[in-house]
């Protein structure tokens, strides 16, 4: 049987100012696997979720998103940014920012009704916010405001879940919190791409796995391919990690 | 008041309340500095469009300037986008550049014309009210127009009626391509089209507002009220309730201002700006010094219209003899009445206005120190049943407190009915038994939710 992919990039590359951040990505990404992509810093991992999303235009080459352009397939998919990427002192709540994932599904001009609403606050218990839905967001802790981006993202119902390093600055709890949803979203036949830095937990929390470091090392599941071999080849050093059985 | 003073005062509120609305949206995306930039690129729309048509009056020069304001962004972008330098040094080369092109073609070219740099650079509206839109005129034939009203409000009307239609259209859109531009482009809200959006709707405005106040104030009038309401609320509809508020609550007594002081109306709208915005972000000390301006200009005004009904003379002295000739009147007990309307003003202010600033900083740092002395009082009585560590003299000796300060935070959670004192031993009560539960509680565990009615009373918790 053929396996049906839900992300498919073809000779991707993208460059800033001439400089390949990306350098002729090809990819396919089976439904209903969680993975994650490594790789050090500069690698490009952001800026692959960037471009899969069509945040940043690539200089050559083709993504679809269940054979078809991303382009068409918005309501599928749902984006986690960086943390960092957004002033937490806008002044807004968080309920308010977890309604933003809505406005997709609505459209232009359309206002968010009951209905959002309603959503909005099922994704807030669902990541254990719900006692903060009416606290300004510049008043909540790193993780908190990580959790919201996942309800965020949760609200969205999607198909296919991105998040750019969603374990950053947050603390263990919040950490298994968060994992243990994105398992969830794995069990219900959601596929998940995570960008993630902790090598240690890769074996732990994902089946699947992509290395990076402007072209693509290699992609394919944990167990196969998670070895020091490709850690070397992607991070340039010797690298060793012990994966725990 | 006369009729000419009404339409004064509507379009200084009208331009405020136009200049509010995109200004939030500039501040809140750090963008204010380039609605300083187009307030100056739009002079070079305006000459080209008067070379053109020959004719002050044109529309054509509004939406020339309109377009060199847009002009400007799409430079500054490009600029930026090269990587050479950074946003504020690509504003910083960009307007000036095309100001100064305008200048030159000014001075090269329209000596002759009445392009008054005093007009241009602050505003004048001391004929706006004149400056009448007819329509249907026949030549030739007297009283054939039919009269619209001064032309300056249907300018600036037309202009805020569309901001405020595109406002309620794209609210959303505005709210998530500005919070999180990458969210929105992913779900297909280009954050381009909003942002040239914004850009368009505020150089339109800008050059609406140009005759009015001038290309420098225009920039105050949308950030200043902005940023004074940013200091006020976290919610971003009512941001923009109170930028508005702000902005037509400094044109009207900025328009008093000017009259009372006989001076520019734009130079006073925006000192009453920036006086409002120091009220907020220091509003103790301010609001004493505002409120005693107030109180001495209010007496000294009804002195000085006194002087000019009994005929003295004084309406024709420079400013610093009227001001000698009013004190010179003054008896004592018009001091205590600056006194008592400070007094007022100043409670009613502080009252009214958010707890932020120095004295208030102090105060809080101070009201935790206690609050956490209360706790670690109470924690000591909670750990301890033998009756010497809870003795009332034993205090000070066991935490180590001045005999002033354990005697004073025994007294607040008796107040607070924490303890009671029995033959000077203390013991919690069940509510002192609760709060000391929940406070380390919280403080071990972060776990905010627990303690969410305990922050009224208590500036421990309010993080």
């Amino acid at each position: 049987m053929e396996t049906k992919y839900a992300i498919t990039v073809d000779d991707l590359t993208v460059a800033y100012n001439y400089k390949p951040v990306l350098w002729d990505i090809d990819l396919a990404i089976p439904e209903g696997v969680l993975m994650c992509i490594v790789g050090p810093n500069g690698a490009g991992k952001s800026t692959l979720i960037k471009s899969i999303l069509g945040i940043i235009k690539p200089i050559a080459g083709t993504v679809s998103i269940f054979g078809k352009p991303y382009e068409k397939q918005r309501s599928l998919v749902a984006y986690v940014p960086q943390k960092g990427s957004v002033d937490w002192d806008f002044p807004t709540t968080a309920l308010d920012v977890v309604m933003m994932g809505t406005y997709g599904s609505l459209g232009w001009i359309k206002r968010p009704r009951q209905k959002q609403k309603k959503a909005a606050l099922e994704a807030l218990e669902k990541v254990g916010m719900l006692p903060f839905k009416n606290r300004q967001i510049s008043q909540l802790s790193g993780g908190q405001q990580q959790r919201i981006f996942l309800a965020r993202a949760l609200v969205q119902n999607a198909s296919i879940y991105f998040m750019d390093e969603p374990f950053q600055g947050v603390d263990a709890t919040t950490e298994k919190a968060i994992i243990n949803i994105l398992k969830e979203l794995r069990k219900a036949g959601k596929t998940v791409v995570v960008v993630h830095h902790d090598l240690q937990t890769v074996p732990e929390y994902f089946d699947w796995v992509t290395f990076l470091n402007v072209k693509k090392i290699a992609t394919g599941p944990v167990k196969d391919i998670f070895n020091d071999d490709n850690l070397t080849k992607t991070y340039g050093i010797n690298y060793k990690v012990s994966v725990q059985e | 008041m006369n009729s000419a003073q009404i339409i004064i005062q509507i379009i200084v509120a009208l331009v405020a309340v136009a200049c509010a609305i995109p200004g939030t949206f500039l501040v809140l995306r750090k963008m204010s500095l380039i609605s300083d930039a187009i307030s100056h690129s739009i002079l070079l729309g305006i000459v080209i469009g008067f070379f053109i048509v020959e004719d002050t009056a044109s529309p054509l020069l509004i939406v020339l300037a309109a377009l060199a304001g847009i002009v400007t962004v799409i430079l500054v972008e490009y600029i930026q986008k090269t990587g050479l330098v950074k946003e504020d040094t690509a504003i910083g080369l960009v307007f000036p550049a095309l100001f100064s092109i305008g200048v030159i073609l000014i001075s090269k070219n329209a000596n002759d014309v009445h392009l008054d740099i005093d007009s241009v650079m602050v505003g004048d509206l001391s004929l706006a009210p004149f400056d009448i839109l007819q329509i249907g005129c026949i030549e030739g034939v007297t009283d054939s127009c039919i009269n619209l009203g001064p032309k300056a409000i249907w300018v600036i009307g037309t202009i805020l009626v569309i901001t405020l239609i595109l406002l309620f259209m794209f609210f959303k859109e505005l709210k998530v391509s500005t919070f999180d531009a990458g969210l929105a482009a992913a779900l297909g809200f280009s954050p381009l089209i909003m942002h040239y959006g914004l850009m368009t709707v505020s150089s339109i405005t800008i050059v609406g507002a140009f005759d009015a106040v001038g290309p420098i104030l225009v920039v105050a009038l949308m950030i200043a009220p902005a940023a004074t309401a940013y200091l006020f609320t976290k919610d971003l509809k009512k941001m923009l309730l109170l930028s508005c508020f702000f902005g037509v609550f400094a044109a009207i007594s900025g328009y008093w201002l000017a009259h009372i002081l006989d001076a520019s109306i734009s130079g006073s709208m925006t000192t009453v700006l920036a006086i409002l915005f120091l009220l907020v972000y220091e509003p103790i000390i301010t609001s004493i010094l505002v409120s005693l301006t107030v109180g001495t200009s209010t007496i000294f005004y009804q002195y000085y219209e006194l002087l000019v009904a009994n005929e003295t003379g004084i309406e024709h002295m420079l400013l610093g003899e009227k001001i000698q000739t009013v004190f010179a009147e003054f008896v004592f007990l018009d001091y205590v009445y600056i006194l008592i309307i400070a007094t007022v003003l100043t409670a009613f202010l502080i009252y009214i206005l958010p707890k932020r600033g120095v004295i208030y900083g102090y105060y809080k740092v101070r009201q935790q120190k206690t609050e956490i002395m209360l706790l670690v009082f109470l924690l000591h009585i909670r750990n301890h049943s033998e009756e010497s560590e809870r003795h009332v003299k034993h205090l000070n000796e066991h935490i180590n407190w001045q005999r002033l300060r354990s005697k004073s935070i025994v007294e607040l959670a008796q107040k607070n009915n924490m303890i009671t004192i029995d033959s000077s031993i203390i013991s919690l009560t069940k509510k002192g038994e609760e709060f000391t539960e929940k406070a380390i509680d919280y403080i071990i565990t972060n776990k905010d939710t627990e303690i969410e009615e305990m922050k009224d009373d208590f500036f421990l918790f309010r993080g």
